[in-house]
């Protein structure tokens, strides 16, 4: 890090040696390389014998050492684009960067900077003027050129590139350097309607209490969320946050939270947004897209919620069929292992019990399951109004709530391990037949479910996140009752316990093959989680997880003291918000962060002549 | 056993923070922070003052290029009028990093003449939003957030620096007027702060 701390220095040493020293153009299609410890970078042309009228195509090339950057027209958190000038203005006009697909670089403080690592070539596309006079050749082209290159630590560079560029009435490619810019062009985002069957769709909607939400969907092409990204322009009345994506398909969609820059003034009716979506592929070729539009900053009060399509009006018809999906969702959950484990070795209680005391013990565990899910929605309306992903699916995205759930499925399979008292599921009669008993496997049911992926569920649940929080409850009151679904027609109709073989000897060791339905929760969160928290994270959560059973099957053996006990329950606790504390202190993708920009590019379809 | 764990997972959303208040007409947030010279400054002390608030890292080149340049010191001199806070949000863990008194010893040799804030834990810095040094922020009287972004529209310094168009200088202008600054949001640059 002392390197560091010289930099400034060093800077001030090497500019003043530059101006002292200017170097001679070097002869051919590229300038010398001006080299630095952390880059180097010369300018090159296209062409061996330039055309003396029309286009005329440069670049400069960027060698960076590993884990430097350069930056793309918008920086992003910090930095700033490279900027150039090049001479004679009155032959080359004013010659425009064009800018490659960026990618994305983390840096302490949850800040996000766009650029390029490893190697770069910047296009540059020069229109040759009529010149007032003619202009000895070969061209002496002079670039002036500013850059930052930066890891964390930052050093900004200024060279004068120099070449000389013969011109002639019939152009000739270099066959070094054309062939090194086509693929180069070749990279640039391709605009948006450019490539055959894929189409896009950009909204704003500003009917949101923490600000805009910008929706980029992408139809069409394959997208990787691990590879696929978006970047946008700046934009004068709105900071763009961290984009959230998900593939679809046939596509990608991102949601980004919009926060105006001013508060103290209302928003523009129509606002240009410039984006870039980066790694699609489509009829076998990998491709990016970029589009510039101006945007209406609709401010329908009922905006669609994030990660569902525009919604239609409500209508009785809609909702019904949304109930209906609502339902039907949650009564899959049951199929889910841990949800099915517990489901069985309930039905095993209730026929254990007393006779006639069935219907109250279901009755029991749906009266749980819908508080469950009640609370469930109280959490998903929370997250909704912090700005936070608040979908189905969305509480496997933040780590904290992701390794709740692994926890919550690790106590279910010690409890039907027997290690754990919590009193789900009873085995023996007197106990099989306290309601409240039943009551607590019904709450526990909820936040077991919570973990897996089902269909039917995205839709309604977004949409009524859409709507307000009456929805919302409703929603899941609906899934709540799909889930409690088995339980109800028990309910109904007790004498279908007797379905059941009686209770034996056999129960106990179902119940423990059980738990190990429910243990494949926990691996399935865990797996989850390996996308969001890092593999170092991963593994401390397993040995918390690993230490919980421990203590709980220590504290489970007879004979234990009272006070060695609670001790051990202590340390159960401690390992359980252990995970969640791992979980929050691991995670790969920091909570919130903020991107901005600077300037736009319009390029269109680029060929070097005859390169 | 569950309630806990689902009061910490209702905690941990709640503690979620959603966007700082920087945006321009947010009340700026508070703070109390030790200068390098061991005096203690808080922004509600400075009601019906302008402030202006410099992110700043003499380890960056880029501060230390409107150090060398005279960029902020000319300027807190021509406006007199407000108060002119540094604020250094470096961590400690970083190599940037200077203790208190060694930062002080830095800007009196290099002519800083107002004072440097160390706010080492990155608190104000994230409450402000702050993601380069230099970040430029003006809190005018009420105590409302101005104007946020960068000093000049040169982020390499190419240009004169007569030539150059200061953000900073026309927003104390217009704050000096009674109007508001214009543009009153800009792309900050330099160097990541170092949280």
């Amino acid at each position: 890090m002392t390197a560091t701390k010289i930099v400034p220095l060093s800077a001030a040493v090497t500019l003043a040696f530059l101006a002292a020293f200017a170097p001679e153009p070097a002869r051919g299609a590229a300038s010398e390389w001006s080299v630095n410890p952390q880059s180097q970078v010369r300018l090159v042309t296209a062409s061996k014998v330039a055309p003396r009228t029309g286009e005329l195509w440069l670049g400069l090339q960027f060698r960076l050492k590993p884990g430097w950057h350069v930056y793309w027209k918008n920086s992003g958190d910090a930095g700033y684009p490279p900027a150039v000038t090049f001479q004679p203005a009155d032959v080359l006009g004013k010659p425009e960067i064009l800018w490659p697909a960026p990618l994305r670089f983390n840096l302490p403080g949850s800040l996000v900077a766009f650029g390029y690592e490893n190697e770069v070539v910047y296009p540059v596309r020069a229109r040759l003027q009529p010149a007032p006079a003619p202009t000895p050749e070969p061209l002496k082209i002079t670039a002036d050129l500013d850059y930052l290159v930066c890891q964390v630590d930052c050093v900004p560079f200024r060279y004068t590139l120099t070449l000389e560029q013969p011109m002639g009435d019939r152009a000739e490619p270099d066959p070094e350097i054309a062939p090194l810019l086509q693929a180069a062009l070749d990279r640039l985002p391709k605009k948006a309607g450019e490539v055959a069957g894929v189409t896009t769709e950009v909204s704003l909607d500003a009917g949101f209490t923490n600000g805009p939400d910008l929706e980029v969907r992408v139809r069409g092409a394959r997208a990787d969320a691990g590879k696929t990204d978006l970047f946008l322009d700046s934009n004068d009345a709105l900071e763009a946050g961290r984009p959230r994506i998900r593939v679809l398909p046939d596509g990608v969609v991102f949601h980004v939270a919009m926060k105006p820059r001013e508060t103290n003034k209302p928003l523009p009716a129509r606002t240009p947004i410039a984006w870039t979506v980066t790694n699609l592929v489509a009829n076998g070729r990998a491709f990016s897209l970029e589009a510039r539009r101006d945007v209406e900053v609709s401010t329908g009060a009922a905006g669609p919620p994030a990660g569902s399509v525009p919604q239609p009006p409500a209508s009785p018809a809609r909702l019904a069929r949304l109930l209906l999906s609502a339902l039907l969702g949650g009564a899959l959950l049951n199929l889910m292992p841990p949800v099915l484990a517990l489901l069985l070795a309930e039905l095993f209680a209730l026929r254990a019990g007393e006779r006639g005391r069935a219907r109250e013990g279901a009755a029991a565990v749906a009266t749980g399951i819908v508080g469950s899910a009640w609370l469930v929605a109280l959490l998903a309306i929370a997250a909704h109004r912090a700005g936070l992903p608040a979908g189905w699916g969305a509480q496997l995205q933040e780590p904290v709530l992701a390794a709740f759930l692994a926890v919550i499925s690790a106590v279910a399979a010690l409890n039907l391990w027997g290690v754990v008292e919590i009193p789900l599921a009873p085995a023996d009669a007197a106990a099989a037949s306290n309601t409240s008993r039943h009551l607590l496997a019904g709450l526990f049911a909820v936040p077991l479910a919570l973990a897996w992926p089902v269909p039917f569920l995205q839709e309604p649940i977004s949409y009524a996140l859409g709507r307000g929080p009456a929805t919302v409850a409703a929603v899941f009151a609906v899934v709540g009752f799909g889930l409690a679904l088995p339980y109800l027609l028990l309910a109904a109709v007790p004498p279908l316990v007797r379905a059941l073989p009686a209770p034996g000897g056999w129960l106990p060791r179902v119940r423990e093959g059980l738990g190990f339905l429910a243990g494949t929760g926990a691996f399935w969160v865990l797996y989850a989680l390996s996308r969001q928290v890092s593999p170092e994270g991963i593994a401390f959560i397993e040995l918390a997880l690993l230490a919980m059973a421990l203590l709980a099957w220590l504290r489970h053996r007879e004979g234990s003291g009272r006070a060695f006990r609670a001790v051990l329950a202590v340390g159960l606790l401690t390992c359980a918000a252990g995970a969640l504390w791992l979980a929050d202190h691991n995670r790969l993708i920091p909570r919130t962060a903020t991107a901005l920009s600077t300037t736009q590019t319009t390029a269109t379809t680029n060929t070097i002549p005859g390169g | 056993m569950r309630k806990t764990l689902l009061s910490l997972a209702i905690l941990s959303l709640a503690a979620a923070p959603a966007f700082a208040g920087n945006a321009v007409g947010d009340t700026a947030p508070a703070f109390k922070l030790t200068a390098m010279d061991g005096k203690t400054y808080s922004l509600a002390d400075l009601k019906g003052k302008t402030v202006v608030l410099e992110w700043s890292n003499p380890n960056c080149p880029v501060s230390a290029r409107h150090t060398r340049e005279k960029t902020m010191i000319e300027l807190s001199k021509l406006h007199g009028e407000v108060v002119w806070l540094g604020i250094n949000s470096t961590n400690p863990n970083s190599g940037d990093y200077m203790k208190p008194a060694e930062e002080l010893a830095w800007n009196q040799k290099n002519g800083i003449n107002y004072a440097v804030l160390a706010d080492p834990t990155g608190a104000t810095g994230h409450a402000y939003g702050a993601r380069t040094t230099p970040h430029m922020f003006i809190v005018d009287k009420d105590g409302k957030i101005a104007y946020n972004g960068a000093i000049d529209d040169d982020p390499p310094g190419r240009k004169a620096k007569a030539e150059r168009v200061s953000y900073v200088g026309h927003g104390l202008d217009a704050e000096k007027t009674g109007k508001t600054p214009d543009p009153a949001t800009t792309h900050p640059y330099g160097c990541s702060v170092k949280y």
